[in-house]
């Protein structure tokens, strides 16, 4: 992976990297729209961290998040209770994801990138989809057998007010 | 450096300040007694040119924040600024300015523009020898009158207080409040006095007149001859003369010294009474409901001012102070004072008793007139002088509150205690002294600032006048019109200088008026009464504030509760906007403490904070010393939000629209351009920085949490919350000090209220949450407790965890969110570490009105609830650990922050739960809910979750204070 940001690494190389990375984000969009929850942690590595937190807290340094998982665990977890416990009214989400930035390769074999994200909520005794989440990814990427996993996500987003609730991953 | 030629002197004139340019540096030139003075032209707090300012008695003040600066010296003389100016020398020469840049105005010894030296006496053949006695704001006045009036000879100023002279009003406004320090009141600048070559003995007392000789004899034994004396000697306090008037703990107010004492006495005292129904006693009133006693005032008259005005208009007075809390007593002749315990006891003669932490008796003065009136000069109640202020000597005078003069209207004499009076009669005194014969002839004028409002009276009032009224007597922009046979006599006005002015060419004109003219009416002979019918007394303790009558007087829609009672809540509850509205009134901003910020979020001074109480946003802020102050986000001017940031730190508060400042407690501190330019424009003559401050709200803080209150009045917390539910307080807030994680903000769709029911409401837990359910966090069979204060505004749900295997098949199936089997992959998440001194694992607090503290087990929080309208409101989420906390620790806390917040496991059903409770209302005309869960408690504290006794508790305190 370091050699795609090596001076010698090829203009090609780096957009192969940046279409994969998108490719990824779609998926990941395409999970959760299509309400797949149930897939959404298969995104993550096993020591993954998940964090949404407003942009208030991350420029700050202040370290809570709307949703806060440590390790692949806690990211089932989530997935499974939102899916089988939680009650909320039905709707549906969107997200449009922007097209990465690469930032920079680890000595690890990671990948730093971003991507804007817009999450759009239809409830269904609305005509209107409402913005429900402006913001940005802030990822982390490992290669797993050759596929790219998220070792790292954190959603920071710019609408400090919640709509009411958060239900579904971002 | 070789003296610069910067200007001609004819273009340097002692009214304003001339700007030039001198090699680059920006130089201000002034003209002060004759002679030139240089300063840096640029104000050391922000930029702006000095000689665009405004320059009186000696000193320039800054066109954009009213700092102000000594032009001889350059020192800052009041705030924003506290750096002081750059002099630079100056010098006149063949009508010619000249500046040296490199050398202060101090160094120039012997320069042209120096002033004569200030031994008294050293010129003495050069005129003749002023005395003065008396060194007060009339008598230094009157010293510099006489010196600007060209007396060359020596003028001698002596005093029987060991003060430099000091203005009198802020004594029972600022400075008892604080707001302002002795050296603040100054009549005049510590240099002004010896500048003019007056000399001053201070501490030392005239105890006789010898009119033959002209000479004065003092305290000291030495003896002082006079050309021309004036008498200044003022006025003191009348003393009441009945046992125990001198006791510790009884106040008096004349002297500085008096005034700080005083202002300490209130500040520890929970109960004042005052004596006296009097502008001073009216003002001290005012002072101790703003720090927060309670104040009754006894009053031998059956009115306010009785002696001055009218008796309606002393209840417009008394109606004022009583809004703000200030019980009244009339018709009450005082006994005696006595010890009583730790307190004092007033007895009145009709046998009852007033008990007080301190006693202030405000009972009118007396001239000190036995001088003059020993020296066998004519004397009233004050010395007998005429309109230049010549006694029946002609070679004394007296000025001040110790003349009795020939005022302009209709030739009435009198005795006039006012500001206006000592400073402007003092001055025609001296300058007729000095050889400047000058009438004094202004019509009578007198402020007093008491419960908000800055009263302005202008004219000679008289108890026979008849009294109109435009306005809400009392409100603000109302005015009080007093006509004596078809003139207008005196007007009051109510934070409407305007009128004032008005009024003055009104009676200085003399010509008839009528009451339409002036857009008035008749004032009800019972204004006061209304609040009261009948009964002027004690209306505070028992009374609704007149205002709230006047909000039920409108026309409504009726707010009939249903007749099963606390069982029933009628839909309009949640979503009425006027139900809304007083609410914001009565509860908000009523007698309530609001959870405003952490003190661990504003540590240093200059930290500041956004927040609200109620709907209103408000600025918390830490000032340099220390302290903490809330005070509404918005510009006194035109009501600008002003503070944007979330938070941040600063030394002032800006408004950006028109640059107002503001200090760190929220006082107003400069007007840009108030003085005008040129002389036009600006505020009005009469505007004080100090009656246009922020709004302030009171402020407690308890264990590292900051409440802040619109009632000055407002019991401590602990009263507030009462023991039960400060006990739970104190085991959350254990005493370790907190530190912020970080934040959530959410807006939910329902009414402010159904958050409240939703934490008295432990029925829904075990039945909504089965995320709780499911992993044995709360169960029907855990043990737990629904706790309500006395009130029942306030509550604690709380409950221990079990393992869930306790849980009978009776009640699983009882509870249809109940899934067996249902495990974590990481349980470690819903772990509860014990660090609290409590048996619950869980508590969640419900601080009326505004305030939800979460200890779900080891995630803490403080959420805000921030009303909006009726069907909506925003919850800000303060999440906090304690310092000292490991990492482990800390984390274990934001992993179990999934638990709550708008994205919360069981924080977002809540959230979607109230939306569908306030959904369920919108389309269903005169809908009522049904809150009849466990009978055997009608309200307040159960121990059982399946109980809604603690909703009711809530909306019996409601209704009370909501009058539905």
């Amino acid at each position: 992976m370091d050699s795609i940001f090596n001076a010698s690494g090829s203009r090609t190389d780096q957009l192969l990297l940046r279409a994969e990375i998108d490719d990824f984000n779609t998926a990941y969009a395409g999970a959760l729209d299509e309400g797949r929850l149930q897939d959404w942690p298969g995104f993550f590595t096993d020591d993954a961290f998940y964090l949404i937190t407003s942009r208030e807290n991350h420029d700050a340094g202040l370290p809570v998040g709307l949703v806060y998982c440590e390790g692949a665990g806690m990211i089932r977890d989530r997935a499974f209770a939102i899916e089988r416990t939680a009650m909320f009214a039905p709707r549906y989400l969107r997200h449009i994801v922007g097209t990465a930035r690469l930032l920079r390769a680890g000595d690890d074999g990671t990948v730093e990138s971003t991507a804007n994200y817009l999450v759009l909520q239809t409830l269904f005794d609305r005509p209107e989809s409402t913005i429900h989440q402006v913001g940005t990814y802030i990822d982390r990427f490992r290669l797993i057998d050759g596929v790219l996993k998220l070792q790292e996500r954190r959603c920071v987003y710019d609408n400090l007010l919640v709509p009411n609730a958060l239900v579904y991953p971002v | 450096m070789p003296w610069l030629q910067v200007a001609s002197s004819g273009d340097v004139k002692e009214t304003g300040a001339l700007g030039v340019d001198v090699e680059g540096t920006p130089v201000a030139l002034f003209r002060v007694d004759g002679a030139v003075y240089a300063t840096h032209n640029i104000c050391t707090h922000q930029f702006a040119f000095l000689s665009d300012g405004y320059v009186e008695d000696g000193c320039v003040e800054c066109p954009l924040h009213q700092a102000l600066f000594d032009i001889r010296t350059g020192r800052a003389m009041s705030a924003p600024a506290s750096a002081d100016l750059r002099t630079f020398a100056a010098k006149e020469e063949g009508g010619l300015v000249f500046v040296d840049l490199t050398r202060s105005a101090g160094t120039v010894a012997g320069e042209p523009h120096q002033e004569p030296a200030g031994e008294p006496g050293a010129a003495a053949e050069a005129g003749e020898r002023l005395v003065i006695v008396g060194a007060g704001q009339a008598g230094a006045r009157a010293a510099e009158a006489m010196r600007q009036a060209g007396h060359a000879g020596p003028i001698l100023l002596i005093g029987d207080e060991a003060e430099a002279p000091y203005e009198r009003p802020p004594l029972s406004k600022e400075l008892l409040l604080g707001t302002a320090d002795r050296e603040s009141i100054r009549v005049l600048p510590a240099d002004r006095l010896p500048s003019l070559g007056v000399g001053v003995r201070l501490g030392c007392r005239v105890t006789a007149i010898d009119r033959t000789a002209r000479t004065l004899s003092l305290s000291d034994g030495s003896a002082v001859n006079y050309d021309k004396l004036l008498i200044a000697t003022g006025a003191r306090a009348r003393r009441l003369s009945v046992p125990g008037a001198d006791l510790p703990g009884v106040h008096h107010l004349r002297t500085i010294a008096e005034a700080e004492a005083l202002g300490a006495a209130l500040r520890a005292a929970r109960r004042i009474v005052v004596v006296g129904a009097g502008f001073i006693g009216l003002e001290i009133a005012s002072a101790a409901r703003r720090l927060g006693a309670e104040a009754t005032v006894l009053e031998r008259a059956d009115t306010p001012l009785e002696r001055l005005l009218p008796p309606a208009a002393g209840r417009v007075l008394q109606s004022l102070a009583e809004v703000h809390g200030v019980a009244f007593r009339f018709g009450v002749e005082i006994a005696a004072i006595r010890r009583d315990g730790a307190g004092l006891r007033v007895d009145c003669a009709d046998g009852t008793a007033v008990a007080a932490d301190a006693v202030v008796v405000g009972i009118g003065t007396e001239a000190n007139l036995e001088l003059a009136r020993d020296a066998g000069l004519a004397v009233d109640n004050g010395i007998l002088v005429d309109g230049e202020g010549r006694t029946s000597d002609p070679a004394i005078f007296a000025a001040g509150d110790v003349a009795h003069y020939p005022t302009p209207i209709n030739g009435r004499r009198c005795r006039l205690e006012s500001w206006q009076h000592a400073q402007e009669q003092a001055i025609a005194a001296g300058r007729t002294m000095a050889g400047q014969a000058t009438t004094y002839g202004r019509t009578p004028w007198f402020w007093t600032d008491q419960f908000g409002r800055n009263i302005q009276m202008i004219g000679l009032p008289s108890r026979d006048a008849t009294v109109f009224v435009r306005g809400t007597a009392g409100e603000a922009g109302s005015v009080l019109y007093l006509l004596e046979g078809g003139t207008l006599s005196a007007a009051i006005a109510f934070d409407d200088p305007q009128a004032i002015r008005d009024a003055r060419a009104r009676i200085e004109s003399g010509a008839p008026v009528d009451a339409a003219s002036l857009g008035a009416v008749p004032l009800p002979a019972a204004t006061s009464a209304s609040a009261c019918p009948g009964a002027p007394s004690d209306c505070a303790a028992s009374g609704a504030p007149a205002e709230e009558s006047q909000t039920m007087a409108e026309p409504q829609p009726s707010f009939r509760w249903p007749e099963e009672g606390l069982t029933r809540i009628p839909d309009w509850v949640y979503t009425d906007e006027t139900i809304y509205r007083r609410e914001v009134e009565r509860i908000f901003h009523g007698r309530s403490w609001n959870y405003v910020a952490l003190e661990a979020e504003i540590p240093n001074p200059g930290d500041y904070v956004r927040s609200n109480v109620g709907p209103t946003p408000v600025v918390v802020s830490r000032a340099e010393d220390g302290s903490i102050n809330v005070f509404e986000n918005r510009c006194a001017h035109r009501a600008a939000e002003f503070c944007r940031s979330l938070r941040g730190n600063a030394k002032e508060f800006v408004c950006p629209y028109h640059q107002w400042s503001y200090d760190l407690k929220g006082n107003l501190v400069g007007v840009p351009f108030r003085r005008g330019v040129d002389g036009k424009g600006g505020m009005p003559k009469d505007f004080r920085a100090q009656d246009h401050g922020l709004t302030q709200l009171a402020v407690t803080t308890h264990r590292g949490v900051v409440f802040a209150s619109y009632a000055s009045d407002m019991e401590p917390l602990a009263d507030y919350l009462g023991p039960d539910i400060m006990g739970e307080f104190e085991a959350t807030f254990d005493g370790r000090p907190l530190k912020v994680l970080g934040y959530y903000r959410n807006t939910l769709p329902g009414n402010w209220k159904l958050y409240h029911e939703n934490l008295k409401d432990p029925y829904h837990a075990t039945l909504l949450h089965t995320f709780l359910v499911s992993f044995g966090l709360l169960v029907a069979g855990n043990r737990s407790l629904m706790l309500c204060d006395e009130s029942g505004r306030h509550g604690v749900m709380a409950s221990a965890k079990s393992d869930g295997k306790n849980v009978s098949q009776e009640n699983k199936k009882e509870m249809r969110a109940y899934q067996e089997g249902m495990v974590l992959e990481e349980p470690r998440f819903v772990d509860y570490r014990p660090e609290f001194d409590s048996p619950w694992s869980v508590t969640m607090m419900t601080v009326w009105p505004n305030m939800i503290v979460q200890r779900e087990m080891n995630t803490l929080g403080i959420r805000q609830i921030v009303p909006t309208g009726p069907n909506e409101f925003i919850m800000n989420w303060t999440m906090f650990g304690f310092e000292g906390d490991d990492d482990e620790m800390l984390r274990h806390r934001l992993r179990q922050g999934n638990l709550m917040g708008p994205a919360g496991f069981l924080g977002l059903e809540d959230n979607e739960a109230i939306k569908y409770v306030q959904d369920g209302m919108k389309n269903v005309p005169d809908g009522r809910h049904l809150v009849a869960l466990d009978p055997a408690t009608e309200a307040g504290t159960s121990d059982t979750l399946i109980s809604e006794s603690a909703i009711r508790a809530m909306y019996r305190h409601w209704r009370s204070v909501m009058d539905v």
